[in-house]
């Protein structure tokens, strides 16, 4: 059904296509930058934050001048972009070090953060799903359904405190907060090849992948039943194949195309908003970073995180959007 | 408030020193950067104060106490300054000797231009190495509480920070003293990771004698207050500083944990916009601005219920306050610490005798992430307003809003916390009372432009009296001036909670400095 092996690289159609999306999305990455420079004035001022309590209004008006913050906002993000075209993010008001080190530092805790409560939300909403749609009814699917509200309705913030008041103050079972002991490879700090650091990703990872994992869930469920009522799964079970083979080889396969679509454009916001998560676990991601760049006003941070989250939302749109293009005949006639 | 005083200088003696153990702790902020002269503020240097000393430090009890010098005299000469017989035997971190030398080399450091610390030096004129072991700090003028002033000047090695290229801090480039400390404190940097966690280790080679068992020392910020309190409780850190102040009667009830509780240096309190023509918001925009008026003025300070905002919003944990600066700070004066009592009557008989018998309508500025519960403080000053005829607009918003706001006079009323930097009453009449004076350098925390002649005829009088009674006669005068004009309105002073495991002995100083050598581990 899902023809992925022959995506046709060399159809002149496809690469136009390509072309046009690319040069959409620098588009809408130049907005993007714009407007959140639009956005700085408003955020305040970090000048107050970078001169201590005895500053005086020439200290002020020195230091507006040498960062550039004096210029109207188009001169600072024409700036900005010049510099980062050319790999230079500038240096952090908050901590005087480059921010693209500080980025570099900061990514792997957020990757691996997303990627565990990623594959938590995949394996667990596909298995529940399939389980409440196979058992609809029974008291075991209802008790899935009803707990699973809470998921969705449950605030992260609230989520994450109750999970470190259970686990950690009440059975004293796993960390409050961190990543643990990390190990380094090269660059990377990884907390897979600890024991500390792997208790240390189980709060954080359920916290930020439950509501991913109620929404998967509710869309296998929903997929699956509709799928069951169709005509070739009755027409298989007139065959007198199996439940097991039903099920799992023709119901599930048929029902995984719209859970990949949602599943890759929610890799994004897992990233993204993996902010609060990491606040409430003192997790130290690039979600933390940010939300102290804002609370300092920290510019350089602020912009170099929200450009990176868009390049990472328009990869993953021009992705989705190539395997629509390789999955759906049609838009290639 | 006897009560406070003691809790605040006290050190909790809960256990005595046992074995060798490690102690974490978390704190809100991470002091982002290891660099003692880059950034003037409590969290940078509170925390280097262990990695760094200065030629003074402060004691338990605030008081202060010799350290790099080990007595310093006045100089008798046309200017003035003091002469410090530096101590002898000190190494650095890294193993270099401590001399004059590195002494004049974090003067000239800590007061350039890129330094946010040169405003300690204002009056300094020169610093003269004498010989290895004496320097002279020259002044313009006498000034008799320099040694006070200087207690978190940190010395710096001058041949470490040459060979490192960190001769001089900066805002916009790397600096190698950001990442990396050489001092000569009882305890050195052993790992730094920006916002996740700093590691100290005890110095072997440190001139004094260590009164902690500690092994290593990790510090990491926490910067969700609920977070915080689950690390401590769960012991994952061993004490935590802030503990939110409605938690901190849960955690009383608790086992194996301990609140400690003292007050702050630093004092809130209500500004009023003075040099203002017209007010600026609320029902009478436009209107004349009777904050001119010191009956208006001393209205306001008779119709907030102080006591019921320290019960209420603050638990119980701070204290009124009645001047510019809390009780144990030097120069204040116990004779005047009666603060104007709670009297609506007396308020609305200010308001009429002063020609606004119905009140009036106008703004209030407030920070809402600046002080302890500051936006809760200012819904409750509005309610209070409103009940004698003040109808306050209040706008609330987050400080790095806030200062750039004040800054450009868009407030009629405002909320303000001062804590002195010297720890001396100079220091708000310096900031907040003197007539605004960019040159001078004066009044630049004085947004509302209270503006009294002989309030600026005393400042430079306190600032040179060598004689502690005649200067406390001045500064006697001083706040009997800006009390009787009600230049401000001191509403309480912040209190300062503190959380830790039952097995730590440590030390609260009312600088809310955190000094590790004070704490034991049983």
């Amino acid at each position: 059904m899902l023809d992925l092996a022959s995506p046709a690289p060399h159809d002149p159609r496809m690469i136009s296509f390509i072309l046009r999306r690319v040069f959409q999305s620098i588009l809408v990455l130049l907005i993007v930058g714009l407007v959140a420079f639009s956005m700085f004035t408003f955020v305040g001022d970090p000048i107050d934050n970078m001169l201590g309590q005895e500053r005086t209004d020439a200290d002020i008006a020195r230091l507006r001048a040498q960062l550039g913050l004096d210029q109207p906002f188009p001169v600072q993000y024409f700036r900005f972009l010049e510099n980062a075209v050319q790999g230079n993010f500038g240096i952090s008001y908050r901590q005087g070090r480059p921010v693209a080190d500080i980025l570099l530092e900061r990514a792997p805790a957020t990757l691996e953060l997303a990627f565990v409560s990623g594959f938590l939300a995949i394996f667990f909403g596909i298995v529940l799903g399939v389980f409440t749609a196979l058992r609809r009814g029974t008291v075991a699917a209802n008790a899935v359904m009803t707990i699973s509200l809470i998921g969705v309705s449950l605030p992260t913030f609230l989520i994450g405190i109750l999970l470190i008041y259970v686990f950690s103050v009440e059975l004293d079972l796993l960390p409050s907060f961190g990543r643990g002991d990390t190990v380094n490879l090269g660059w990377w700090s990884t907390g897979f090849l600890t024991w500390s650091g792997l208790k240390a990703l189980i709060l954080p990872s359920i916290t930020l992948g439950l509501y991913q994992m109620t929404l998967i869930m509710r869309l296998v469920r929903t997929e699956m039943l509709e799928v069951l009522r169709q005509d070739y799964i009755r027409f298989a079970r007139a065959r007198g194949l199996r439940d097991r083979a039903i099920h799992f080889r023709h119901a599930l396969k048929n029902t995984l195309v719209p859970v990949i679509t949602v599943t890759g454009l929610q890799l994004g916001s897992i990233i993204a908003f993996a902010i609060i998560t990491e606040t409430v676990f003192q997790w130290p991601g690039v979600g933390l970073l940010f939300i102290n760049a804002i609370q300092f006003v920290d510019i350089p941070v602020m912009a170099a995180y929200l450009m990176l989250i868009s390049v990472m939302f328009v990869a993953i749109n021009l992705i989705v959007d190539l395997l629509y293009f390789a999955i759906d005949p049609r838009l290639r006639t | 408030m006897q009560r406070f005083l003691t809790a605040s200088a006290m050190s909790l003696t809960l256990a005595s020193a046992a074995g060798a153990a490690p102690f974490s702790w978390a704190g809100t902020t991470d002091p982002q950067t290891m660099d003692p002269h880059a950034v003037n503020s409590a969290p940078v240097l509170g925390f280097l104060n262990n990695v760094y000393e200065g030629l003074v430090r402060r004691g338990k009890d605030m008081a202060i106490e010799p350290a790099l010098a080990t007595s310093w005299e006045p100089i008798q000469s046309d200017g003035g300054g003091w002469r410090f017989t530096l101590r002898r035997g000190v190494t650095f971190h890294g193993g270099e000797d401590f001399t004059a030398e590195d002494v004049v080399f974090s003067y000239e450091r800590a007061a350039s231009p890129e330094a946010d610390t040169a405003s300690w030096f204002a009056g300094v004129t020169d610093v003269i190495a004498v010989n290895d072991y004496t320097v002279d700090i020259l002044t313009a003028a006498p000034n008799p509480i320099f040694p006070d002033s200087i207690a978190n000047w940190m010395i710096m090695d001058a041949g470490w920070a040459a060979a490192n290229g960190a001769e001089r801090p900066a805002k916009d480039a790397e600096n190698f003293a950001t990442l990396n400390a050489n001092g000569t404190a009882a305890f050195q940097l052993s790992e730094r990771q920006p916002g996740l966690k700093t590691v100290l280790t005890p110095f072997d080679g440190w001139w004094g004698e260590a009164e902690h068992n500690i092994t290593t020392a990790t510090f990491t910020p926490i910067q969700n207050p609920a977070t915080a309190v689950a690390a401590l409780l769960s012991g994952d850190v061993d004490m935590i500083n802030p503990v939110p102040i409605q938690d901190a009667a849960r955690l009383d009830g608790r086992d194996g944990v301990e609140v400690i509780r003292g007050i702050e240096a630093r004092v809130i309190m209500l500004g009023m916009a003075q040099g203002a023509d017209l007010l600026k918001y609320g029902a009478n925009e436009g209107d004349a601005n009777p904050f001119t008026n010191v009956k208006v003025r001393q209205a306001v300070a008779h119709a907030v219920n102080v006591p019921a905002i320290l019960q209420t919003i603050m638990r119980g944990s701070a204290e009124p306050a009645s001047q510019l600066v809390s009780p144990a700070m030097r120069g204040y004066v116990p004779a005047l610490s009666a603060r104007p009592e709670y009297d609506p009557a007396k308020a609305r008989d200010l308001l009429r005798s002063a020609g606004y018998p119905d009140g009036f309508g106008f703004g209030l500025k407030c920070p809402n992430d600046r002080y302890l519960n500051d936006e809760a403080v200012c819904q409750a000053v509005v309610s209070m307003l409103a009940q004698v005829g003040l109808d306050a607009e209040l706008d609330a918003m987050p400080v790095r809003n806030y200062w750039p706001e004040l800054r450009e006079d868009n407030f009629d009323m405002y909320l303000l916390g001062w804590s002195p930097g010297t720890f001396d009453h100079e220091h708000p009449i310096r900031f907040l009372l003197a007539t605004p004076n960019p040159e001078k350098k004066l009044g630049s925390w004085n947004f509302g432009d209270y503006s009294n002649a002989r309030i600026d005829t005393l400042l430079p009088l306190i600032q040179s009296e060598v004689d502690d009674s005649k200067r406390q006669a001045l500064m006697t005068e001083a706040v009997g001036i800006y009390q009787s004009e009600q230049a401000y309105v001191p509403l309480y002073v912040q209190p300062l909670v503190w959380g830790a495991r039952d097995n730590i002995t440590l030390t609260q100083r009312p600088d809310n400095f955190f000094i590790l050598r004070w704490v034991t581990v049983k």
